[in-house]
């Protein structure tokens, strides 16, 4: 396989990274800001997110932006704050499709580079402050996001368990912060987060698609080199979350049907990555993991019984949809096959399916220009960056005993519940 | 002998064979793709809640049945399917619709080995009295997580709330209560029913030699007999069944989600009604439209705004789904808001515009190996050519497109209401 990931630096902290292959139809351009959670309020920036792809000086309102986006065949330009390595990304994103499909030559990548600049450059705002009026109304959507997490039961167990899992930690609020906290956003104070954020943050700009995104990076590089900025973060990597003295139990009823159950396990020190990856695929990340076939399939526990690790945190986290009244069986089953796995290893079996079933995901990467990018991006924290082939490379030595090992440097840190109203204690 | 479907505006070929059994192939190979897809679908949906036998009467079946079969059929006598694909490292799922069942895997190497694996399983079922009783539990859980979904309920009802005969109005899942219902021989029934090779079709995008797919093909499908499977016909009547439906359940803000009702189409008439619908809803009421923008300043409306046309076999309607605190004034506004554009119509400089996003928007989904693979699926679903939406989208034009806007009926509406109680 190619290797088609090309880096530079074009600015003060600001990192160009293409992607190119020419099998794909359309291209999309992903700005990432990274700044810590600790220098600014956390609804200012969300606030100030809001705001950038709502409209901007030359767009001046929402139909305007839009109308200018299906003039571009349906482009799309997006923001968001997440929260990754523990830090705040304020994100842009836009895609469209190649030039060479414009029905008029319509230069399409140019245009959306140029359109994101906008948004991200030339807000609407005067005197140090977003308008008025787009302020009140982002505030009221950020608002009904924030409060929304309830609609989604899943999302909202992952929210109330990180509580508890994170607590003092960057994780332990969502990276969007509170409904208190967006009640006090003003015009002004998202606006000056929006410009510290600009002035300060470690930029990562990823190109991916069919262009050679010369022209995108021209106007990128163009941008950034006008504002005076000062980056202080140089590097993007892991923090591992504390473990904690003893185990917590947290507990949620709402007016539900299913119990959802999430169980955080932790290891700071853990360093063999690779087997630590491999053993959240065979406890629970594929069709033929250990809780699907033994909890779901043989116990009938529940509808899904799934974990992922947390690479980052060094944290193994597992997560079950089930009957109230199975709660403890399913906390146990996961456990029984955590200990299992401490004490016997997993079978050669295991391990081959979990490798066959990674080449295949990692390969398919390569088909995607979105997948390759998130790729990219995810590997800004690795020592090294690798290219999916070469990271399956590093999975191809993990044996049972490495699996082990690393299993046994777990603890149970977090059980979290939300359960039915009525349901049994 | 291979068909060949060319297209000019994407510059794909697709494949099209027809096996001896009745089963329709359709193929696309991606040059300089790694992976692969294959989606083997049967015509078998909730919404084929009965069948003819062959003595001319027609058989009731439990509500959820094509779901539960399709959990079944993975299992064997021997090795079940996950397992034999976690040897080659393909992923496999299946999933059930209103209207079909589909099998697929997605794979980077062993690709044939892997297409002999999907045609065997799905045609070996296996059901006994323990293994159906064991899938009872799972499936409940199942209809549980569904039922704590407000996002799930609020489309569900509002397919109760538009159709008073039409199947599509009942769960995909079924009930707790119905699937008790199901035994080894309802399965079993159903599979003789529904699962015979002309009420199949197999679809395949990406990495593959087409040659291997119909060498795969002639060995492992079944020959036989091509017979069609009749379902009870239905009267659903012109108007919706309910005006307007409510339900409640924690969410922060009332979830709705609205429908206009249409007689069902099919074939090119059912994606020119997909096209058009699209186009019209997207111009006025769409994110650019004056609607939303004045919707959204008065706090009535919030980035939670979808519109579009939900279609399936029998079924076809336009519709808009969003968070508001007085989601009845909302139906209200684009109830007149379509009066009013029957008598002054939208500008054709905001027609070209949103058709050419469609177009945009329909040639992304050309862009990788599973899309193109679901756009093959769906159009082999409707009976017409893989390229047929975006045929009809690049050649839309605004005289079609009124007489659309003229056919909808905007009172034969419903809208359901999820809202917390507390």
């Amino acid at each position: 396989m190619i290797d088609i990931f090309e880096r530079k630096q074009i600015a003060d902290g600001v990192f160009f990274n293409r992607i190119t292959d020419r099998r794909f139809k359309a291209n999309r351009i992903n700005v990432s800001l990274f700044t810590e959670f600790e220098a600014l309020s956390r609804a200012d920036c969300a606030l100030a997110a809001y705001a950038l792809s709502e409209c901007c000086a030359l767009y001046p309102d929402y139909s305007k932006l839009s109308a200018a986006l299906l003039d571009l065949y349906d482009a799309s330009i997006s923001t968001a704050t997440s929260s990754r390595w523990n830090m705040r990304c304020t994100e842009i994103v836009g895609s469209a499709l190649d030039d060479r499909y414009a029905l008029s030559g319509e230069k399409l990548e140019r245009e959306l580079a140029q359109l994101m600049c906008e948004c991200l450059f030339r807000p609407k705002a005067e005197n140090g402050a977003f308008d008025e009026k787009v302020t009140e109304m982002m505030r009221a959507e950020l608002i009904d996001s924030i409060d929304s997490v309830i609609n989604d039961k899943s999302r909202y167990a992952a929210y109330r368990a990180a509580q508890t899992a994170y607590i003092g930690e960057a994780d332990e609020l969502p990276p969007t912060g509170s409904r208190e906290d967006a009640l006090k956003v003003t015009a002004k104070s998202a606006f000056e987060a929006y410009r510290k954020i600009l002035e300060t943050a470690r930029v990562e700009i990823f190109a991916a698609g069919c262009s050679d995104f010369k022209e995108t990076e021209e106007i990128f590089a163009r941008e950034f080199s006008a504002i005076n900025r000062s980056c202080t973060i140089t590097e993007l990597g892991c923090k591992p979350s504390a473990l904690k003295e003893k185990p917590a139990y947290a507990e949620d009823r709402f007016d539900m049907q299913q119990a959802i159950l999430r169980m955080y396990f932790k290891a700071p020190e853990i360093k063999d990555l690779e087997a630590n990856f491999l053993l959240a695929r065979i406890l629970g990340g594929m069709t033929t993991s250990r809780f699907f076939t033994n909890i779901r399939e043989k116990q009938s526990l529940c509808y899904y019984c799934a974990s992922f690790t947390d690479r980052s945190k060094r944290a193994l986290v597992c997560y079950a949809g089930i009957e109230p009244k199975n709660k403890k069986r399913t906390e146990e089953a996961i456990l029984k096959e955590l200990r299992d796995i401490c004490e016997n290893g997993v079978t050669d079996e295991e391990i081959l399916s979990a490798k066959l079933e990674l080449r295949t995901q990692y390969k398919a990467i390569y088909d995607s220009a979105a997948g390759l990018l998130q790729w990219y991006l995810t590997m800004l924290a690795n020592e090294k960056i690798l290219s999916p082939e070469e990271f399956m490379e590093t999975l191809e030595s993990v044996t049972s005993d490495r699996i082990r090992d690393v299993a046994r440097q777990y603890s149970l840190d977090t059980v979290y519940t939300l359960c039915g109203k009525d349901d049994e204690e | 002998m291979i068909e060949k479907i060319y297209d000019k505006i994407t510059g794909e070929t697709c494949l099209k064979y027809v096996h001896q059994s009745g089963t329709e192939i359709y193929m696309l190979p991606m040059e300089g793709y790694s992976s692969a897809t294959a989606q083997f679908t049967v015509k078998f949906g909730s919404q084929d809640n009965s069948f003819r036998t062959s003595s001319g009467e027609y058989v009731k079946i439990p509500d959820g049945t094509a779901h539960y079969l399709e959990h079944k059929l993975f299992e064997s006598e021997e090795k079940d399917a996950f397992s034999l694909f976690a040897q080659t490292g393909a992923s496999c799922n299946a999933g059930t619709s209103f209207d079909y069942t589909q099998y697929y895997f997605g794979c980077t190497d062993k690709f044939t080995e892997n297409l002999e694996i999907l045609l065997d399983f799905v045609a070996s079922p296996y059901f006994t009295e323990e293994n159906v009783e064991k899938e009872r539990g799972i499936i409940a859980q199942e209809i549980t997580m569904y039922r704590d979904n407000p996002s799930w309920r609020v489309f569900t009802n509002l397919l109760e709330a538009l159709y008073e005969k039409n199947p599509v109005r009942l769960d995909i899942a079924g009930t707790v209560e119905s699937i008790s219902q199901i035994t080894p021989k309802t399965l079993y029934d159903c599979y003789d029913a529904f699962y015979n090779p002309s009420n199949m079709f197999l679809c395949v995008a990406g990495n593959f030699n087409p040659e291997d797919v119909c060498r795969v093909c002639e060995e492992k499908l079944r020959a036989g007999k091509i017979h069609s499977v009749e379902t009870e016909p239905f009267d659903e009547p012109y108007a919706v069944s309910k005006k307007i439906t409510r339900l409640s359940m924690p969410v922060a803000k009332p979830i709705f989600e609205l429908g206009f009702k249409r007689s069902a189409v099919y074939g090119m008439d059912e994606i020119k009604d997909y096209i058009y619908f699209n186009l019209l809803f997207d111009m006025i009421f769409g994110e650019s439209s004056e609607f939303y923008e004045k919707m959204r300043e008065n706090g009535l409306l919030n980035d939670e705004w979808n519109v579009g046309v939900f279609s399936g076999r029998g079924h076809l309607f336009p519709t808009a789904r969003g968070e508001s605190d007085k989601p009845e004034l909302i139906i209200e506004e684009m109830q007149r808001l379509i009066r009013e554009f029957k008598k002054t119509p939208p500008s054709k400089t905001l027609f070209e515009r949103v058709k050419k996003a469609t177009y945009g928007s329909l040639i992304r989904d050309f862009n990788n190996v599973s899309s193109v693979a679901s756009t093959l699926t769906e159009a082999a679903l409707g009976g017409v050519s893989p390229f047929a939406a975006i045929n009809t989208a690049a050649s839309a034009d605004y005289e079609t497109l009124l007489e659309k806007l003229e056919s909808l009926d905007e009172e034969n509406a419903s809208i359901s209401i999820v809202e917390n109680k507390e």
